[in-house]
């Protein structure tokens, strides 16, 4: 019998009734679903009545008739065609320094500032700036020299703060970046346009991009995987949340999986006592049936993310007390991350996950390690965060590369912005403060294509200004997403009627002699 | 006819007394007008500079008022050779030319104020310029040549010059009709025998590997030909080869080897962004100075097709990967790709979007499954796969059977198999293998020096092996 175009409600298919749970289940439905599917449907009846006489009649009956042709297929890689060319790298790590690491106490060398201690920084050096309101009511700025020596490392000569001696270890393998620089002052926009590329909250993350863009290599893992370390409450920690890691306008399966830092690394994995494997896949597979019913009615895409969230979650059950079960690292893993990583947490802990995630394809980790917001006291917080951070980041890079692993896993290391080479308060012989710096800051990278060994860029004799080959935000991704073999004016998305891209508007360029 | 023949001498003699006195103030009239059209040209010379916009509004009149005289100065000869069978014509003949020549007159004083206020200052511009003020001048001389001719004094000198002025009137004509639409809209379209018949301009060939080639066009192609190419010629300039571009535009050439101060294409493009000049146009984003200064460089080294260095510029490749080698293309092979795909539960990635780049192979999410038999089912993809990533597996050194027959086999990684390498010598064909990592897995010193002789292989990794006793960091 052929139905009236308003009256697709009725339409014979499988029901609740016919699916692969209990009769106890259906009998409940069915109890429910008399007095729920009358309001539910003879309102919706009444609307489409209302609306198509109303409009034009036929539009609706047009939605009506073909509720499969309602949303456009979703971009994939497929339709994307990406890689736009063969890539260097195949996944990357991200070690981000939240709160903005002082670039003159960790790499960026300037010895004459030695004499101008706690005199004021010349007028010219900040121009015109404005600055954050922590230090704008300063009546003056002392110049804060860095109160720890440097050592040239590696057969180019970095220089390196001796604050970081494992760091220095791997000066071969790394690529130093002086001349990082950003168009934010203060955390959330620096940090927002830092893992975006745009200051509001609301763009997809460079982790949900690559998801989007390149797609999954190991179905049973997430994608793009997110680590916080353990906070540490002496240090100054500036907030971080999932928005960093969130996708944005793409689709929510793109967006960063998190594991805690303590307990269950996922929580509510494990199934509930007396629930089995079995029991739990049958469950998972009524669910899933129900949502593939609401897609097919309501056609909203977040429906299929939905149903692949549930899978993932399924199959994370085995592979993540996998991913996380240590007992078989040899003792050689253990004397090169140091004692900390085996604190579930720590930064070292998390550098040692990544190597483990890298290994079984997970495409973007990125790990958090928050406290480098040294707006006083950074005589006494830096050694403490470098002591954290230094051994990590030096065992993730030299255990990626004695594994043949940093060929084309791309690292990465940066904060959101720099810091003041003036002091913030006062200054003495034994302490400093440093406001926060966007003109420059400096960031390094290893593995998947970048030149190792190289230090690029320049800032002026105050660390303030750049001087030479200036790499603003956009250019850094540009250059990640090319590492990834990613044309990053091709990697968009169609949304508030812009091609959206991770670069934004701005021009932005590949900084080429940071590759290979 | 006989009759008609005779109506000029009949008014002659009519004017006889009158003739010495006025023919010497008519001569006096002609000296006075080419003088008074020349001192114009001296007030308005078109010096390449834009003047007050009114002189441009008038000045953009010319177009329009030029074809009045062209249409008179047509009708004359037809008047005068209408009137030898109607003398009625031959009267009217005389005030159409004056009419002429008094239009004539305002057409190049609109002219002379298009290419002032315009700042005009090219060749072909001058020459055009040149053109119509003779021209003027000539037809004024006519409308006095004229009477004597009627008069019977002079039987030759007045058709003549009418020829001339007719001669004349086309070649100016054409000339203002290259400026406004460009050189080749004439002809554009024409057959091919007639295209035959255009003088073509040669110039030496181009190098694809110049620096025109490499860096000047594709300036070009980025910035100026979606105005100058294809259906849309602005100016009457196509920047799309060499050859258009050193044809230059309706304002003559645009290149002038050695001189970009003298080069169009140079100084409009480093106008002030808001002269109304300025290139590119209708508020399009600027040139670079990057990008200028390469235009500025390769137009003052000879703007040469072939050159393939420029002193003073640092010529840096665009950045190019190392090449890699191509495989056949798999994309009439999709549907087999996702049988095998499903059925094993990996996945074989494009490592590109170009399908000569090949496929990786993924075991890592079935790696607790994945065995040399379910590799041996891959071969018949066997030429397409270019990685191959079977860490973690449970494949054993009966797999290098298959491995080798992946001709095309840049990478593989048996990272964490038991393999322990007694087959690798059979990867020793594998001639373009570049990666092989054999981290935690038993492979032996001897293994490594089997597969030694394979020189492509530029990394080789045995960390955690027998081979290689742990480095203590």
């Amino acid at each position: 019998m052929k139905q009236h175009p308003l009256c697709t409600d009725t339409e014979h298919g499988p029901t609740i009734l016919d699916l692969p749970i209990d009769n106890g289940l259906k009998h409940e439905w069915a109890e429910l679903q008399t007095r729920r599917h009358f309001l539910g449907r003879a309102g919706k009846v009444m609307g489409w009545a209302a609306l198509a006489s109303l409009g034009s009649g036929e539009a609706v009956m047009g939605l009506v008739r073909e509720p499969q042709q309602r949303s456009a297929p979703l971009p994939s890689p497929e339709t994307l065609r990406l890689p736009n060319f063969a890539p260097r790298a195949q996944r990357a790590i991200y070690l981000f320094m939240s709160g903005g690491p002082p670039q003159m106490d960790l790499f960026d060398y300037k010895p004459k500032l030695a004499a101008l201690f706690d005199t004021d920084m010349p007028d010219s050096v900040r121009g015109a700036q404005r600055l954050t309101g922590m230090s704008s009511g300063q009546s003056r700025f002392p110049i804060a020299p860095s109160h720890w020596g440097f050592k040239q490392y590696g057969k180019q000569g970095a220089w390196i703060s001796d604050l970081l001696p494992y760091t220095g270890k791997m000066a071969d393998d790394i690529a130093i970046i002086r001349s990082t620089n950003t168009d934010a002052i203060n955390h959330e926009p620096a940090i927002m346009l830092m893992n975006t590329g745009n200051m509001n909250t609301g763009k997809p993350c460079l982790g949900s991009w690559l998801s989007y863009g390149l797609g999954s290599m190991n179905n049973n893992l997430p994608t793009f995987m997110v680590m916080m370390t353990k906070k540490n409450e002496e240090e100054n920690n500036q907030p971080t949340s999932s928005r960093l890691w969130s996708s944005g306008f793409l689709s929510s399966e793109h967006a960063g999986v998190s594991l805690r830092s303590a307990g269950d690394p996922v929580l509510y994995l494990n199934n509930p006592q007396g629930v089995d494997g079995a029991v739990r896949r049958k469950m998972l597979d009524a669910v899933s049936e129900i949502n593939r019913q609401t897609y097919e009615e309501l056609g909203d895409p977040e429906t299929h993310s939905r149903i692949a969230q549930y899978e993932m979650a399924y199959r994370m059950q085995t592979s993540v007390p996998e991913l996380t079960d240590l007992s078989k690292e040899p003792k050689t893993t253990w004397d090169l991350y140091g004692p900390d990583a085996r604190v579930p947490g720590t930064f070292a802990y998390n550098c040692l996950m990544a190597r483990r995630m890298a290994e079984r394809g997970v495409r973007f980790t990125q790990i958090y390690k928050r406290g480098w917001d040294v707006h006083t006291h950074a005589v006494g917080l830096l050694p403490m965060l470098c002591g954290e951070t230094d051994r990590g980041a030096y065992a993730l890079v030299t255990d990626l590369k004695q594994r043949g692993l940093l060929d084309d896993t791309l690292v990465v290391w940066s904060g959101e912005f720099g810091r003041t080479v003036y002091s913030q308060g006062g200054i003495t012989k034994e302490d400093y403060g440093r406001d926060h710096h966007p003109r420059c800051f400096t960031t390094w990278m290893a593995g998947g294509g970048v030149k190792p060994g190289i230090t690029f860029g320049e800032t002026d004799d105050f660390s303030y200004n750049v001087v030479k080959d200036s790499v603003p935000v956009r250019d850094f991704n540009a250059t990640i997403l090319h590492c990834l073999g990613i044309d990053h004016n091709k990697l968009t998305f169609k949304a508030q009627g812009l091609d959206q891209k991770l670069t934004g508007t701005t021009p932005a360029k590949v900084v080429d002699e940071l590759l290979i | 006819m006989s009759s008609v023949t005779q109506v000029g001498p009949q008014t002659s003699q009519e004017n006889e007394s009158v003739q010495p006195a006025s023919t010497r103030s008519k001569w006096m009239l002609v000296c006075v007008s080419a003088f008074l059209l020349l001192a114009l040209l001296w007030a308005f010379a078109p010096d390449g500079q834009a003047h007050a916009s009114w002189q441009q509004f008038l000045g953009r009149f010319h177009p329009l008022a030029v074809h009045l005289p062209i249409g008179l100065l047509l009708l004359v000869p037809v008047l005068e050779i209408g009137g030898r069978f109607r003398p009625s014509l031959r009267e009217a003949a005389g005030f159409v030319l004056v009419c002429a020549a008094v239009c004539s007159i305002g057409a190049v004083v609109l002219g002379m104020l298009l290419a002032h206020g315009g700042g005009f200052a090219k060749e072909a511009v001058r020459g055009h310029m040149w053109a119509g003020l003779i021209l003027t001048i000539a037809v004024i001389t006519c409308t006095f040549l004229r009477s004597s001719w009627i008069t019977g004094r002079s039987s030759f000198l007045y058709p003549v010059v009418l020829l001339a002025v007719l001669a004349l009137t086309a070649w100016t004509g054409h000339q203002g009709g290259a400026l406004t639409y460009g050189k080749t809209y004439l002809t554009e379209f024409a057959p091919a025998f007639i295209k035959q018949l255009e003088p073509h301009k040669t110039y030496p060939p181009v190098d694809p590997v110049s620096v025109y080639v490499t860096r000047i066009q594709p300036i070009l192609d980025s910035n100026c030909i979606t105005c100058h190419s294809g259906a849309k010629v602005k100016g009457g300039l196509q920047l799309d080869t060499y050859a258009h571009l050193m044809d230059g535009g309706s304002s003559g050439e645009v290149i002038a080897a050695s001189h970009p101060e003298k080069s169009l294409l140079f100084t409009r493009i480093t106008l002030p962004a808001e002269h109304p000049k300025f290139m590119p146009s209708e508020g399009k984003p600027p040139l670079t100075a990057k990008d200028i200064a390469w235009i500025r460089a390769w137009v003052q080294q000879g703007a040469s097709p072939s050159s393939t260095t420029l002193v003073g510029m640092e010529l840096k490749p665009a950045h190019i990967d190392d090449p890699i080698p191509q495989v056949g293309d798999y994309s009439g092979l999709t549907s087999q790709i996702e049988q095998i795909e499903s059925s094993l539960g990996i996945k074989l990635d494009r490592v590109s979007a170009k399908p000569a780049d090949g496929l990786v192979l993924r075991t890592i999410g079935v790696s607790q499954k994945f065995d040399d038999a379910d590799l041996a089912k891959l071969e018949p993809l066997a030429p397409y796969i270019v990685d191959a990533e079977l860490g973690h597996t449970k494949v054993t050194d009966n797999s290098f059977a298959t491995l080798a027959k992946m001709p095309h086999l840049r990478a593989i990684h048996l990272e964490e198999t038991s393999i322990d390498g007694r087959n690798i010598k059979q990867l020793t064909g594998l001639a373009e293998l570049r990666y092989l990592n054999l981290s935690s897995t038993r492979v032996t010193k001897q293994a490594l020096s089997d597969i030694a002789p394979l020189k492509t292989l530029q990394h080789i990794y045995s960390y955690n092996t027998p081979a290689a006793p742990v480095p203590v960091p």
